[in-house]
């Protein structure tokens, strides 16, 4: 909703730029076209009358100029102007297609109908603009508005280049380079989008909103220090609000000062002591610094203003899992399936549970369950094929079946769901289906190029498969994924959450 | 990333759900998990083997002494040692040599490496002094062959420290001749894991040795110190991990007593820095040429594939023995290298640490591997720290079992985590010949289910009665000496190899024993299970085939084959000559 919006937006925005000049051009070139005097005559009093926006005169004009040269593209077009102006755009369209029909490369009337479709919304705007950036390529407005309508349509890849191409265009134009930044994250050009959002940030330097999204993207690519510093001047500014606090402690996270990141955190928590994803996220810094239990006291907090918040129940359940709590943990997902039970994550957790519990066979039972009333969920599913491939069934037994169907079921209601690529490459792999398997890890590879299990599995499947050649540019990649991995799991142990003087939990506003 | 609630649930779940490559807490050792498999309902086959700890009365008192008792305080301490089979006098009955460790405030009264010579009774003597093997420091691996060639088994010890090398004087002695040999390093290393083994195929045995770790007693961090001595947040002995791997190395036997370092030329100290530890040197990939395997702890395994030339190529995660299925870097300690399924081609079972499953390597006959780990059911088994380990048919029914040691490395943990006690029985996996085992407690006997602070162990037939025993290094405390008592009428034969263009030892020879539609393979090697060396005569389980073809695959590229062998003997197959007379053997 927000993208068709911004689309709209630009749309209205980027509609304007032709229409000054388009005129002044269109009357021009029609002048230099006229070719006897009578026309000229014509084309002179009927451009006249739309300088001084009589456009009914205009058209009146237009239409007794046709009735002599019916086949006169710049009175047509005029016509299409003229039409335009008083809102007609019907008319105005039928006059622009006229004059194309008679000269289909006539600028002015490609102009004319491109806007008035653009404006409308219409795809009909698209060959227009095509057409016209083939005769002008360098047409920077004409590749903003391709942009625009190829960004709305969800074709960043076609998007992305008519962006690039409209060049300084886009520098005032603040929803259209949010529709560039957007089409650039989707197509995972984190670098490119962060350049974009930069741009934003610099049209409106003291916009929270926009330094929490350059912030995102540059969090996104894995570039914490400088999201933390597009965050500065708003931490510092004096009103900062609770989702600026939260993103900036995501960003000191990443960047591994854990105590910065749980000291924010802390704060955005008091300002919006009723926000669940505060302490979800406070959850995930405790999760990923082993202090199971003090992430589980902060999340009794927030569970204590909302105990309707099942995120909350979940998140302390995935802790209580962690110091070997089972039946707390159960409880929990209990409660989180009760308040929420959409979603499927605690169902998943319970099995998982289980699963930590050593408890396979009831794991299993645990996901079936859930699976008889939620059959197309994707994570349920994938866990039912991970614990199957866990439990070790053997090709060409109905088990080892369910658990292949299980994780492509997965993978094609939810294509990015990685972990089940990697189950489904190993299920391929040990039934002796490489050149699957092979497809598979590539495909999880696509979503997650950090994932070593799939590119361990990959080099395996091709080595079966008697295709050595990408194996050692593989090789070398394992090495420094595990080198990655391993400074990531040095830097995020070097912090271990712990209790100091409990502070009373905020208490809900009055 | 912008941690959304979803953002952490996936994480969490990732976490929790990577079902065998858990990155749990904080450690020193690899933090590579496996979920236990549900144990099926027994088989309800009997198994007729029992193994029955007659250390004591054997003569076997003396305590193998390693670190302190409780508070150690580096890793050093915790690794231990191994032990070896070895008929030192080549009067047919197996001896055993048994290394010792110290302590940090020094060497306590009594330790010492120990050799016992067999007295053909059930008994023991400990003949240590008396043949020059006095010796006392952190000792940690024992390779068994014969260097030069002269008939008689020498040995190799690795240490934290100096290694050394005993050339066996053949009359009861050895002398230790590590300098004159090229052997000595002028830098202490941490030994680990090593094997003899012709890398060159010019009939004389070099020498592959690994190093676990660069340790120094001036820089070591102590328990708790930071991230890497912590264990389940319990503060235990730093590492491996945070400390700096070691190098291996690969020395060339230049035929008249000494050696080269030929650790760079050959590729091996190109290799990647691993924690090195057991060594296993066989023809995986048969192609008649000594390859050597090294299991390495919280670090890939690594496989040497042999180039032909001198050279060797690492090709561990490549051929699918150096990670775990999913890639994870595992705690490999222990190797025991046989054919469990019987197709001709020799696997492997590398031990791993607690909450791991030790992984069982199926050998396509190219030397590349499939983890079979869960398929074979060994995974029904993560409660124990395993070490020295073994692939043999313990009950003589035609089909290769497993026998595993397991003992904690952080003692202290018990306390606080009463689920991993310091003392851990010892684990048989019965191979019910469908690919798949299944573990047995009670029914192998009071020397299985005892438990022990274990580490190597080496397995051999001390009392000639045709089947396998188990020499137990047990942490400061006696070893334990675990008599198999065999019922039932299984058959068995034992080929024990001499070389003659190959090196005397026959370390390296590939055997195959065609029983019926049936065919298992064994190598001579000189280390396996953990830093131990076992007895040299391979033993065949055949259940109920009387006779059977032997076929050899020589060091020196020869191939030999003996047909119609009867069963339940030991033959002696000198190269090129065929069934020679044993030494000190008699038909049963």
């Amino acid at each position: 909703m927000r993208c068709q919006h911004r689309a709209r937006t630009c749309g209205r925005t980027l509609g304007h730029g032709w229409r000054p000049a388009g005129l002044a051009i269109a009357i021009t070139f029609c002048f230099g076209l006229a070719a006897d005097a009578s026309a000229g005559d014509q084309v002179d009093a009927i451009s006249s009358a739309l300088r001084a926006r009589d456009y009914d005169r205009a058209i009146e004009l237009t239409r007794d100029a046709l009735k002599g040269s019916p086949n006169d593209v710049q009175i047509w077009t005029l016509q299409g102007i003229a039409f335009s102006r008083t809102g007609d755009n019907t008319g105005a369209l039928a006059a622009y297609r006229r004059a194309l029909t008679l000269s289909p490369d006539y600028i002015p009337a490609l102009e004319g109908a491109a806007q008035l479709q653009y404006q409308a919304g219409s795809r009909d705007a698209v060959p227009l603009l095509t057409h016209l950036l083939r005769l002008r390529p360098d047409d920077p407005t004409g590749h903003a508005m391709l942009a625009v309508l190829e960004y709305r349509d969800g074709n960043c890849q076609s998007a992305v280049g008519h962006f690039a191409a409209a060049g300084a265009l886009l520098d005032s134009e603040l929803d259209a380079l949010h529709a560039y930044g957007t089409c650039l994250v989707r197509l995972k050009q984190l670098e490119d989008a962060t350049w974009v959002f930069q741009r934003t940030v610099a049209l409106r330097p003291d916009d929270a909103r926009e330094r929490r999204l350059l912030a995102s993207i540059q969090l996104m690519a894995s570039k914490p220090r400088e999201a933390a510093d597009t965050l500065t001047p708003i931490l510092e500014g004096g009103a900062v609000d609770s989702d600026t606090l939260e993103l900036a402690s995501s960003a000191y996270e990443e960047a591994g000062d854990t105590a910065r990141a749980v000291s924010t955190l802390r704060q955005a928590i008091l300002l919006d002591p009723r926000n669940p994803n505060l302490y979800v996220d406070f959850a995930n810094i405790a999760f990923a610094h082993q202090s199971f239990q003090v992430g589980i006291d902060v999340v009794n907090d927030g569970i204590s203003l909302q105990p309707q918040a099942a995120s909350l129940y979940l998140a302390r359940g995935v802790l209580y899992v962690q110091l070997a709590e089972y039946d707390k943990a159960e409880a929990d997902f209990e409660k989180a399936n009760e308040l929420d039970p959409k979603q499927s994550l605690s169902a998943a957790a319970q099995g998982l549970a289980a699963v930590e519990a050593n408890d396979l066979d009831r794991a299993l039972a645990t996901v079936r369950k859930r699976l008889a009333s939620k059959p197309e969920d994707p994570l349920l599913l994938y866990v039912q094929a991970d614990i199957l491939a866990q439990k070790g069934v053997e090709p060409g037994t109905p088990d080892f079946r369910t658990a292949v169907s299980s994780a492509r079921k997965a993978v094609a209601l939810r294509p990015s769901l990685a972990p089940a690529r990697s189950v489904l490459a190993k299920l391929y792999l040990q039934a002796g289906q490489t050149q699957a398997a092979i497809g598979q890890c590539r495909k999880a590879l696509a979503s997650d190029p950090n994932d070593q299990t799939s590119v361990y599995r990959l080099i395996q499947a091709l080595r079966k498969a008697g295709d050595k050649s990408e194996i050692p540019g593989l090789l070398k990649r394992l090495a420094q994924l595990r080198e990655q991995a391993a400074q990531q799991e040095r830097e995020r142990y070097r912090y271990k959450l712990v209790e100091g003087e409990r502070t009373p939990a905020p208490s809900p506003p009055r | 990333m912008r941690v959304t609630r979803r953002t952490f649930m996936h994480v969490a779940l990732a976490s929790a759900a990577s079902l065998s490559a858990e990155r749990a807490l904080a450690q020193g050792i690899a933090s590579h998990t496996a979920k236990p498999l549900a144990r099926r309902a027994p088989s309800g086959r009997p198994f007729l083997s029992r193994f029955v700890d007659v250390a004591a009365v054997s003569g076997l008192t003396a305590p193998v002494v390693y670190g302190a008792l409780e508070g150690q305080k580096y890793i050093l301490e915790a690794i231990g040692c191994g032990c070896a089979f070895i008929d030192y006098d080549n009067d047919g009955w197996m001896d055993l040599f048994l290394l010792c460790g110290t302590r940090l405030e020094g060497d306590p009264e009594g330790a010492s490496n120990r050799l016992y010579k067999n007295n053909r009774d059930g008994t023991f003597t400990d003949v240590t002094e008396k043949a020059g093997l006095k010796a006392v420091g952190w000792a940690s691996a024992v390779c068994v062959g014969d260097y030069n060639n002269d008939g008689f088994e020498d040995l190799f010890c690795t240490y934290f420290g100096q290694n050394r090398l005993y050339r066996n004087n053949g009359d009861g002695t050895f002398t230790d001749v590590t300098k004159a040999a090229g052997l000595w390093t002028v830098e202490a290393r941490w030994g680990a894991g090593c094997s003899f083994v012709d890398y060159n195929r010019d009939g004389h045995l070099d020498l592959f040795v690994s190093n676990y770790v660069q340790f120094s007693f001036t820089h070591a961090p102590v328990p708790g110190a930071n991230t890497n001595c912590n264990w389940k947040g319990i503060p235990v002995v730093c590492g491996p991990r945070g400390l700096p791997p070691g190098t291996h190395s690969l020395y060339r036997n230049n035929g008249d007593g000494t050696f080269t370092d030929v650790s760079r030329e050959s590729g091996v100290s190109g290799a990647p820095r691993t924690y090195g530890m057991t060594v296993v040197a066989a023809d995986l990939d048969e192609d008649g040429w000594p390859d050597i395997y090294v299991a390495c702890d919280s670090a890939p395994s690594l496989l040497f594939v042999n180039n032909h030339d001198g050279t060797f190529r690492e090709d561990g995660i490549v051929r699918g023995v150096a990670l775990s299925d999913d890639g994870g870097e595992q705690a490999g300690m222990g190797v025991a290298i046989g054919d469990y399924n019987r197709d001709g081609h020799l696997d492997l079972f590398k031990t791993h640490f607690a909450d791991d499953a030790s992984g069982l390597y199926h050998n396509d006959g190219t030397g590349n591997f499939d983890e079979v780990t869960r398929a074979s059911r060994i995974a029904v088994e993560t409660r124990y720290v395993g070490w020295g380990a073994a692939m043999v048919d313990l009950d003589n029914d035609g089909y290769p079992d497993i026998f595993m040691v397991s003992g904690n490395v952080y003692p202290d943990v018990e306390r606080k985590l009463p689920k991993y006690a310091a003392r851990t029985p010892r684990a048989v996996f019965r191979n019910l010949g469908n690919r798949t085992f299944e573990e047995l407690q009670e029914q192998a006997g009071p020397g299985v289910t005892e438990a022990h602070c274990s580490r190597g162990c080496a397995f051999g037939d001390f009392d000639n009665d045709g089947d396998v025993d188990v020499l137990i290094v047990n942490l400061n405390e006696a070893p334990s000496l675990l008599r198999n008592d065999v019922t039932g009428s299984g058959h068995w034969i034992k080929v024990k190899l001499e070389g003659v263009k190959s090196n005397r030892s026959a370390i390296g020879a590939r055997v195959l024993v065609h029983a019926g539609d049936r065919t298992e393979a064994q190598a001579v090697v000189s280390q396996s299970s953990f830093y131990s060396a076992n007895d040299p005569r391979l033993h065949f389980g055949l259940g109920n085939i009387a006779t059977v073809s032997i076929e050899i695959f020589w060091p020196s590229g020869a191939r030999e084959v003996i047909p119609r062998v009867a069963a339940n003997q030991l033959v002696t197959v000198r190269e090129g000559a065929g069934i020679v007379p044993n030494k000190g053997w008699g038909k049963r």
